[in-house]
């Protein structure tokens, strides 16, 4: 039967090439999505084997995790060319491996450099970059050292353990809680965000040739197939779709990984190699996608009944059920006690903790929806004094759930704009940066000023609580000041923005992050809702063609599917919105949407949020036309 | 008397198929007339000619003094929704409404109040023997109710001609009759004309009239 199945998939003709087609871009781009999440998620574990040992961490736990360190090491945040480097100083304590990318443990005075740096202090004069280093690059570190191939950073050599260094429990992996961590957790929060929009994306997909399956069904069920053949040839055909579908999307995700290693977050870009899904992660999740897609068409097939005689007969439609209003009640039990828990969760589970809160509430929005759109359809359908009203409310109330469909990946869109809001608000800012040099408390104002006069740089220096402050002057080049002031300060010469580098490079990150999932959220909204608006256009075709025949114009069923389209995301988006800023609440003050940031995260999605239904609507009106002026079917 | 609807010369094919031919057909106010042929002779060609669904390629429709099929797909379609009823072979009912919001929409889109059209979709459930039905939704009717349903929303607009396809082609014998009856009996009454296209002997035995179409051509029965 699977092979019937097949050579009815292969033999379909065009239409049914093209059906296939689109169900199986459908399945692809949900799958090249998750992918990319799960790519991030690998490219921080490797990230972390690569160059865990000498991020910057947090000394306390650090000290208190290691028994017995390989070596102690101080990372200092320098800067060049406008760009950050890091100084790493290390002590081996004795005989061990290597760190990642070295051929042996720095000796005492050696300095290893990235590539990236090399290039630079082969091609800058000394007095702008070599002269901060004990001496001329010693070699350089390879590819499994760094974060990516253009990191400018330093390992000097040192015999003993300098001031201000961490012990190092091995040189493989983190020795503390790195912010590597911190960028899991934040990634496994995007990936909550994402999920269930990609999953609504694959049902949709799964769906849209339901009504072209079910006539088959029809045919296949008059020569006497039985429900589990039926079953069997309805389940191949999308399941095998999707999984072609499937391997398409993790391909094309291992293709992109060039591209989007050139996105850099953790203050760097990436290898390739860390963004590709493993294989075996890539395995499970072509597995998975293929079994919701058999899900999703086992669904599709109760949703109509093959009568003995072959006819197709639309079943009475599945009511609201009241365990939904429980799972509800249990999503939001869900919620609160995530909620709870975020403050109290450690570092490495926050991301987690938030994820379940996300979900949680990504499900009572899902439940939620049928319900709003039952007593929207109630309202327009008691109320209506037109055609198209009268039309659209009837159908909702009838079928909520079918109804709520096209609606239901815009709605966890403006959901996810709702969370990201308050975010984006908080960190849209520009934070004030100074871009004077701070030289070291032990340093006077005047042995700076003996310094650059001595060099013939011209800068202004002030006193300051911290330290002689720097300003070059124009024309001066600054990367010359610090070189000539680091023998003075004993540590990289930088501005207070420079040295907190990883802070701002979070929030520019954590920004960034903001954007991309919303641009893929309702990217996927919106081809979901254009496939599922085509797919219900399908499903409604035989009574559109006829409602035509009879003299119901073209307008009348247009106006219909948009009042159904409109009416209720409004409910269902402001609903949607208010569950995202009270998801966000625990986290960050629902305040910050207020912040000029945040209202053009709003404002942009409920602009765009309008476009993508108007166009979403519209796309599948040729369609409409297409079906309702179809002369020659049946 | 004046044909209430006159085609002169019909011609049309789909791509190199030549599908109708040289078709001349007048019918008369109240007249029934059965169109009748083997699959593919051109019978739903003409009916869709007829009722303005398609232009035909040659010839002319006229809808008492009104040359009809030149106008636009848009003002054909207005005519459908006023002057023409239409039965199809499955009742072709909005699945989501009650049958009584069925019958109602034809007279809603003619610009009649909601509450209006109700009312007057309601008078038709009696005569058709539907009478506590109008709640009903279409899933909850049998083949023969939804059919009656489907009368009635072809007759409320009292239109000038009913074009019926196949209507009894889904329902049994006995029922089918019955529907038949139904449909010529209120057709009848209302002044209408009624255009049958048809494969059952029976029901074209029971119309005034019967055109026989072969091959797109007329090959029996009074043609004007």
């Amino acid at each position: 039967m699977i092979r019937f199945s097949i050579r009815l998939l292969l033999a379909g003709g065009r239409r049914a090439a093209l059906a296939a087609g689109l169900v199986g871009a459908g399945v692809a781009m949900g799958t090249l999505l998750l992918a990319v999440t799960l790519g991030a998620l690998h490219g921080w574990d490797a990230r972390e084997a690569r160059t865990g040992w000498r991020v910057d961490v947090d000394s306390a736990v650090a000290r208190s995790a290691v028994a017995e360190p390989v070596g102690t090491a101080r990372v200092r945040v320098d800067s060049v060319a406008g760009r950050p480097m890091d100084v790493v100083d290390l002590s081996a304590t004795g005989s061990t491996a290597p760190p990642p990318g070295l051929p042996r443990v720095p000796a005492p005075g050696e300095v290893w450099v990235s590539p990236a740096l090399a290039e630079l202090i082969r091609t800058l004069p000394p007095a702008q970059l070599a002269d901060r280093f004990p001496g001329p690059p010693t070699g350089t570190i390879d590819d499994t050292g760094l974060r990516d191939p253009g990191e400018l950073v330093a390992i000097v050599g040192h015999a003993d353990p300098v001031e201000g260094a961490v012990p190092i429990a091995e040189f493989d992996r983190s020795a503390g809680i790195t912010i590597i961590e911190g960028y899991r957790q934040l990634t496994y929060v995007a990936v909550a965000l994402l999920l269930f929009p990609v999953l609504g994306l694959l049902g949709a997909a799964a769906r849209l040739t339901a009504v072209r399956r079910a006539e088959r069904l029809a045919t296949l069920r008059l020569l006497g197939a039985s429900t589990r053949q039926l079953t069997v040839v309805a389940v191949t055909e999308v399941t095998l779709v999707a999984a072609v579908a499937a391997v398409a999307g993790i391909v094309a995700e291992w293709l992109l990984a060039p591209a989007l290693a050139l996105i850099p977050l953790g203050g760097s870009g990436w290898y390739a190699s860390d963004l590709r899904v493993p294989p075996l992660v890539a395995l499970a999740v072509v597995a998975g996608v293929a079994l919701l897609a058999a899900a999703a068409a086992t669904r599709g097939m109760r949703a109509v009944v093959v009568g003995p005689l072959g006819v197709v007969r639309r079943q009475a439609p599945r009511g609201l059920r009241w365990w939904h209003l429980l799972g509800v009640v249990a999503a939001l039990i869900v919620f609160g006690i995530a909620q709870a828990a975020v403050g109290t969760s450690g570092f490495t589970v926050v991301g987690l903790v938030i994820a379940v809160a996300v979900l949680a509430m990504f499900g009572v929005v899902w439940l939620v929806g049928p319900w709003v759109v039952r007593l929207v359809g109630a309202r327009l359908a008691r109320s209506a004094r037109s055609v198209p009203r009268l039309l659209a409310g009837r159908r909702m109330l009838d079928d909520p759930r079918g109804a709520f469909r096209p609606l239901a990946g815009l709605t966890l869109a403006v959901f996810v704009a709702g969370f990201l809001a308050p975010f984006s608000g908080a960190l849209g800012g520009d934070p004030e940066e100074s871009a004077a040099l701070r030289v070291g408390e032990s340093v006077s104002v005047e042995q700076v000023q003996a310094r650059l006069q001595e060099r013939g740089l011209a800068a202004t220096v002030t006193a300051s609580r911290r330290g002689p402050l720097v300003e070059p002057a124009p024309g001066t080049n600054r990367d010359e000041v610090r070189t000539a002031l680091v023998p003075l300060a004993g540590e990289p010469v930088v501005s207070s923005a420079e040295r907190d580098v990883a802070s701002a490079v979070l929030a520019a990150d954590i920004y960034r992050g903001i954007l991309i999932v919303l641009v893929a959220t309702f990217l996927v909204a919106a081809t979901s809702a254009g496939t599922t608006a085509a797919a219900r256009v399908l499903d409604q075709r035989r009574t559109l063609r006829l409602l035509n025949l009879a003299g119901t114009p073209m307008q009348v069923l247009a106006a219909a599917q948009r009042v159904e389209t409109v009416r209720p995301l409004l409910v269902c988006g402001g609903i949607a919105l208010v569950a995202g800023l009270v998801c966000a609440a625990p986290i960050m003050s629902a305040q910050a949407v207020l912040e000029p940031a945040g209202l053009t995260v709003l404002g942009s999605v409920v602009v765009i949020g309008a476009l993508l239904v108007v166009a979403a609507s519209a796309a599948s009106r040729p369609l409409l036309r297409s079906v309702a002026q179809d002369r020659v079917a049946d | 008397m004046t044909p209430v609807l006159r085609a002169i010369g019909l011609g049309h094919r789909y791509g190199a198929t030549t599908v109708l031919r040289e078709v001349d057909l007048a019918v008369h106010p109240g007249e029934t007339v059965a169109v009748t042929g083997p699959s593919g002779s051109g019978k739903s060609t003409l009916l869709h000619c007829l009722a303005g669904i398609i232009a035909p390629a040659e010839g002319e429709v006229w809808l008492g003094a009104e040359r009809i099929d030149r106008w636009s797909e848009a003002r054909r379609t207005a005519l459908r929704g006023t002057r023409f009823g239409f039965v199809f072979q499955f009742g072709a009912l909005l699945p989501e409404l009650p049958a009584v919001e069925n019958v109602a929409v034809p007279l809603m889109l003619a610009g009649v109040r909601r509450r209006d059209a109700v009312a007057t979709a309601a008078e038709w459930f009696p005569p058709l023997g539907l009478a506590g039905l109008e709640q009903r939704r279409p899933g909850q009717l049998s083949g023969g109710q939804e059919q009656r349903v489907a009368i009635a929303r072809a007759l409320v607009t009292e239109p000038a001609v009913v074009f019926a396809d196949e209507p009894t082609g889904a329902l049994d014998s006995a029922t089918g009759a019955k529907v038949f009856s139904a449909l010529a009996a209120l057709t009848t009454r209302t002044g209408a004309a009624l255009v049958v296209v048809t494969h059952d002997q029976e029901i074209a035995a029971r119309c005034q009239r019967t055109v026989v179409l072969r091959d797109g051509a007329i090959v029996q029965g009074v043609a004007a």
